[in-house]
């Protein structure tokens, strides 16, 4: 018993990405939910299941709840709904729910969303207004240790101290992401070139990240439909396989504070990575393009060591010139610009890009892409997946 | 230098969480000592405290002074406003304690410039008042 193709994404549909969207969150939902259903060829009230994500914690805001955007689509009643905890590490577990939730019966067709709008909304990730109310942020918040950014730095601070990696590693990591957005008109950097000499010289925000080694701040949404592989027959679009999910969290893992065992690294990946691979019965060598959760330029190449490309401390190395993870390289990564440049949608865009590259439709299409892997947020519990042509 | 608080925003930052856990380290604090949680059977350090022991489960915890010293396992300078209770630049470090061994924390500097840490540099625990209640633990350099 597998999960492995036992559902498909069979629909992909976004919003505009935009510094200031002009309507609710739970607007956007609805937007991009009736656009994923106009690109399946489904209609609205076929909908029977959704499954969410949220930041458990720290924004404990959530603005777009499942309920709130079935009611504003007119959907009569959910048979399934889900919602999956830690921000964007969740992304590929929430579709990894619908999947089950597809094979399982206990829906047919499962729409997977996240809508948010921090660019002009009242909930700013990375700025938060008080000390959560969680215990652990007791220990964090009192000393100005208040945002993602400033956490994932200590983390890759360290893991650049380890490995010898460095700033220009990280640098084409940022300028692969931007090459890609200047093929998508869709991304918010499209039309925004960047160079190694503006990376480099651009000021520190949390060392050693700058601006530009940090996702983007967007408002916007992004939704899936997940269905089992009979349904998709009758359905418009060439379905994307779900060959292999994974899930991961360690051996004491916080929410972004993960500071207490041996290595910090992102062990998570370890295991999210070797549960995928297992499923999808596929190793390192038999992915052709990869969506890596990138909300961090430094966490790309520790995914890469994570994820098992290379070995632990030849992350930096790999993306050294950025040819191994450039479109015609190796293993080429976020072909729509990721969420360094083309929207921070808490990775589900990320997926969305992961399908188009498995019907051969993305604006940086990797020739004859037979398997795809997606990754989740990282310093989190997290997730991934493995999207294929089926065959 | 040193992290610099705005007041106005005390109640929104400083107060710690620590009510609905029981949780010595705060307790500790109040007396302005530096105390981790440590399995009465089997000896293992935990922080931020657990309910049960990791490696043997069981759920006797003392509560045991630190000797406060510690070397510097990594950090990050802040430089960019995320709120104007911290006025930035201001270093975060992270703090591997000498004597509990798998204990880390997180704190602030008081007596350097971001530019002389560096990693392993040997720290000693101080406390700083922030609030009138609060005293919270923060690092100065050993022999500074
Ligand atoms: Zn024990």
């Amino acid at each position: 018993m597998s999960l492995k193709n036992k559902a498909c994404i069979v629909g992909i549909g976004s919003t505009e990405f935009t510094r200031n969207a002009g309507r609710s969150e739970i607007h956007l939902a609805v937007d991009a939910v009736t656009a994923a259903c106009v690109d399946a060829g489904l209609e609205i009230d076929q909908i029977d299941g959704m499954s969410s994500y949220g930041t458990a914690g720290i924004y404990a805001a959530e603005l777009a709840p499942d309920i709130d955007v079935a009611r504003s689509l007119g959907i009569p009643n959910l048979r399934y709904f889900g919602q999956t905890p830690w921000g964007g590490g969740a992304s590929c577990g929430v579709v990894a729910h619908a999947a089950m939730a597809v094979a399982s019966g206990v829906a047919n067709y499962v729409v997977c969303y996240r809508s948010l709008k921090p660019a002009s909304g009242t909930v700013r990730y990375g700025r938060p207004t008080a000390i959560p109310a969680e215990y652990r942020y007791s220990y964090y918040m009192p000393y100005g240790f208040a945002s993602p950014t400033m956490w994932v730095a200590t983390m890759a601070k360290r893991w650049m101290h380890e490995t010898g990696a460095t700033r220009e590693q990280l640098g084409y990591v940022a300028l692969v992401s931007r090459e890609n957005a200047l093929r998508n008109p869709r991304a918010m950097f499209y039309g925004r070139p960047l160079t190694m000499e503006e990376y480099l010289h651009s000021p520190m925000s949390s060392d050693p990240f700058t601006l530009h080694d940090t996702c983007l701040e967007n408002d916007g949404a992004v939704a899936l439909i997940v269905t089992t592989p009979e349904r998709a027959r009758d359905l418009k679009q060439k379905p994307a396989f779900i060959a292999g999910v994974g899930f991961g969290t360690s051996y004491d893992s916080h929410s972004m504070t993960s500071f207490y065992r041996d290595s910090i690294g992102l062990p998570e990946c370890t295991e999210a990575a070797r549960e995928v691979f297992r499923m999808a019965e596929l190793t390192q060598k038999d992915i052709d393009v990869a969506q890596l959760y990138d909300a961090f330029t430094a966490t790309v190449p520790m995914q890469l060591e994570t994820y098992g490309f290379c070995k632990y401390g030849e992350g930096g190395a790999f993306c050294q010139g950025g040819d191994r993870i450039r479109l015609g390289g190796e293993l080429p990564i976020n072909t729509s610009g990721g969420m360094l440049a083309e929207a921070y949608i808490h990775g589900m865009n990320m997926i969305a890009e992961g399908v188009r590259q498995v019907r051969g439709t993305s604006t940086s299409q990797v020739k004859d892409a037979q398997n795809v892997l997606v990754t989740g947020g990282l310093g989190v519990p997290t997730t991934a997946l493995i999207l294929t042509q089926g065959n | 230098m040193s992290i610099e608080y705005n007041p106005k925003y005390m109640k929104h930052f400083y107060d710690p969480v620590w009510e609905n856990f029981e949780d010595g380290f705060w307790q500790g604090i109040k007396q302005r000592k530096l105390k981790f949680q440590k399995c009465s059977g089997c000896g293992t350090f935990s922080h931020p405290p657990r309910v049960r022991c990791p490696k043997c489960k069981g759920e006797g915890w003392e509560w045991v002074e630190s000797s406060g010293k510690g070397r510097i396992y990594s950090w990050t300078v802040a430089r960019q406003e995320v709120h104007p209770a911290f006025r930035v630049p201001f270093e975060i470090v992270l703090v591997e304690m000498e004597n509990e061994p798998g204990v880390r924390l997180i704190s602030n500097m008081v007596d350097c410039t971001p530019e002389e840490i560096s990693f392993d540099m040997p720290v000693e625990v101080c406390f700083r008042e922030v609030t009138k209640e609060w005293a919270l633990p923060m690092f100065k350099k050993v022999g500074g």
